[in-house]
């Protein structure tokens, strides 16, 4: 089994933890990376990276892994996963555009890394000295949860002690062209699970879009699917709160999964006390995950702080 | 604990389809030709091993994604499935994604916006589950974009979802067309245009992309007939050398290679084969080198070594599997293919024993593919013989 022991966001709007589980935020708020972690290391790298940076970081510290500066367990031992759908889609844009224009010489080489997808997963890495499995996931809808599956799924086979999961997307001309909404989540969340009975227990996931294989009901917390206002698929959700944090943040993609469960650790760690449900939906797959009450104890033992 | 590759899937510039693929690189056969899917006018380096399917110049969209479907459907055919995925884990290494048909989306679309005839582009098939799902019903489907190693990193994770019991059988793929954006930005930072892929050769001068999908069945032992399967694979290791976004770290290369051999049980003198990543550039092919003739110690000279980019190009997220689909044909032929090109090894490869045209049969039992990318992402796989 594997648990959350840290959570970090990097969210327009949001200056308390506490809060994100839902409500209004002043989006016209913009991260401002720098002023959270410092100016260091954030030349060149792209918005998607910082942000990313920013909630890694957050989570870290919030784990007990990384104190004044440096991390307190073996490299080694943590492993680094991501989610984001959209994030280097305007470098590759922009540098393609770039080469129709003026060929290939007027392209800054610095712009080579942002180029391939997996710069925040690798990035993240590099700058906490994480030496474990660095992986990037992009995967729709559901890229978000998945990382989080994939992530707990190698904590379970022994690949790595701790992983640090991130999600992120980011708002600009090139997403929201593509998106067709510009009503985009311009952030980044993270957690960071350790595997053991430690923190906020993560409970049963599901690919199959069937939630009766996470949990057979809830009356607590039910983060829905972007836009989803449906009836709920199972009788054991109909009193469940539902949370749609896309209404909060805009749409946000392969960030919401791991946003959600960064949301329902906050409930479970304030004292909830049924079981949270996060469920993505997308195109062609539907994913669920549970987490777990920790006894009704709001600083669950062992949870690194 | 140990898994079996029950069926292969492959195409790249030199061929479609394990057989001619195979065939092909242990002929020599080198798929580089100018570019084809860019304005050449554009660029300094001019040449790719691009794959040939295009009617006329101009470039179509979701060409990786029917590479990954046709090599996917070869190994299902190969290991004697059908093709209803639906109960199957499929995972999907890539370093791309289709990042080349945002490209084409942009070109069309980016200045369209004043006369209100822009289109959104195509969020659902910029991973590849919503194609697999239409081919194959799959729906557990996961696209891992990992840069150069993606498609072992996939490997890795299909290895853990059998152990800890999530799944019977996993199909394993990765995919990579060229994108205008990597090709470039790889141009601009070549000190000169190389005109091929000549890894570990003194007279190298960097890396060409190449295009390409491969895929395998993995089974569960239980109830698989070994005489039918492909080869053992007994290990991925993968690791983040947490050091540059773009450059390679020895000492995390070394580090990856010493944790495949360890979670397969083995010492460096088992290995008999090395696929090696290979790329041609500068960085990769010494930092590789110095890493592999540490960890191999006085073994060094022992296993033949071979880089099939030179033949293949640097097919991204796709060439380690297809390294390993390679590599389950090797040991059970006896045959490598050559590296074509390399006249004279560098210095941290002066020991090794490289692959050459003409070689006779070789006994190979074990064999190591390595797979480094960009981020210092290396995974690294352990493969042995299934038949006697």
């Amino acid at each position: 089994m594997t648990g959350v022991i840290g959570v970090g966001v990097a969210l327009p709007g949001v200056t308390d933890l506490a809060d994100i589980g839902g409500g209004t935020f002043d989006r016209s708020a913009k991260v401002d990376p720098a002023a959270r972690i410092g100016r260091k290391g954030l030349r060149y790298k792209d918005r998607a990276t910082q942000l990313g940076l920013v909630a890694a970081h957050d989570a870290l510290v919030d784990a007990g892994l990384w104190v004044d500066g440096a991390l307190t367990v073996p490299g080694e031992s943590v492993a680094v996963l991501a989610s984001s759908n959209l994030g280097n889609l305007d470098t590759v844009c922009e540098v393609s555009a770039t080469i129709a224009a003026e060929g290939v010489v007027s392209t800054s080489p610095m712009a080579l890394p942002n180029a391939s997808s997996n710069v925040v997963a690798s990035t993240t890495a590099i700058r906490f000295g994480l030496k474990g499995a660095n992986l990037m996931v992009c995967n729709g809808a559901t890229s978000g949860l998945d990382a989080v599956h994939w992530a707990a799924t190698m904590l379970n086979a022994g690949r790595a002690e701790y992983a640090v999961v991130i999600g992120v997307e980011v708002a600009n001309e090139v997403t929201e062209r593509f998106t067709g909404s510009t009503d985009l989540l311009d952030g980044a969340a993270a957690i960071v699970l350790q595997a053991g009975a430690h923190g906020v227990p993560l409970g049963r996931f599901t690919r199959s879009g069937a939630l009766s294989d996470v949990v057979s009901g809830t009356d607590g917390a039910w983060f829905v699917p972007e836009g989803f206002t449906g009836e709920a698929p199972i009788p054991g959700l109909a009193n469940a709160t539902r949370h749609d944090l896309a209404e909060s943040f805009g749409r946000c993609g392969g960030a919401l999964g791991v946003l959600q469960c960064a949301a329902a650790t906050v409930l479970l760690r304030a004292g909830a006390t049924e079981p949270v449900v996060v469920s993505n939906d997308g195109h062609e797959a539907a994913a669920g995950l549970a987490l777990l009450p920790t006894g009704g104890s709001a600083q669950p033992e062992g949870n690194g702080r | 604990m140990s898994w079996y590759v029950t069926g292969t899937g492959a195409v790249c510039s030199v061929g479609r389809g394990t057989d001619a693929v195979w065939e092909a690189l242990c002929a020599g056969t080198s798929g580089l030709s100018p570019l084809r899917s860019f304005d050449q006018d554009k660029f300094r380096v001019t040449h790719a091993y691009e794959i040939d399917d295009r009617e006329g110049a101009e470039d179509t969209p979701a060409r990786a994604t029917a590479w990954l479907i046709d090599a996917i459907a070869e190994a299902l055919s190969d290991a004697g499935l059908d093709e209803d995925l639906s109960g199957t884990p499929v995972l999907v290494g890539t370093g791309l994604r289709e990042l080349r048909s945002v490209e084409l989306w942009w070109d069309k679309n980016k200045g369209a916006d004043k006369d209100g005839t822009a289109q959104p582009g195509d969020l659902d098939r910029l991973h590849f589950g919503t194609a697999l799902r239409e081919r194959f019903g799959a729906t557990n489907t996961y696209t891992f974009s990992n840069a150069c190693s993606a498609s072992l990193y996939a490997l890795a994770l299909a290895t853990d979802l059998l152990a800890v019991g999530e799944a019977e059988t996993v199909v394993v793929a990765g995919v990579d067309g060229i994108t205008t954006s990597m090709h470039g930005l790889l141009d601009r930072v070549h000190p000169e245009p190389p005109d091929a892929v000549r890894p570990f050769d003194r007279a190298r001068k960097g890396v060409l992309m190449g295009e390409g999908a491969a895929a395998v069945v993995l089974r569960k032992q239980d109830g698989v007939d070994p005489a039918t399967a492909k080869g053992l694979l007994r290990a991925v290791g993968v690791s983040c050398d947490a050091f540059h976004v773009t450059a390679p770290d020895p000492v995390g290369i070394a580090a990856s290679v010493r944790q495949a051999h360890a979670r397969a049980g083995i010492k460096p003198e088992d290995v008999d084969l090395v696929m090696l990543h290979g790329t041609g550039t500068l960085l990769n092919d010494e930092a590789e080198a110095a890493a592999v003739a540490e960890v191999f110690g006085e073994h060094a000279g022992g296993p033949v070594m071979t880089a099939v980019k030179s033949m293949t190009g640097h097919t991204s997220g796709g060439s380690g599997l297809l390294g390993l689909v390679l590599a389950t044909r090797a040991l059970t032929e006896g045959r490598v293919p050559p590296t074509v090109g390399l006249v004279q090894p560098v210095t941290e490869a002066a020991e090794f024993r490289f692959a050459r045209p003409g070689d006779g049969p070789a006994d190979l039992s074990v064999a190591q593919v390595d797979a480094f990318g960009f981020g210092g992402v290396n995974a690294v796989a352990v493969i042995e013989r299934t038949t006697a």
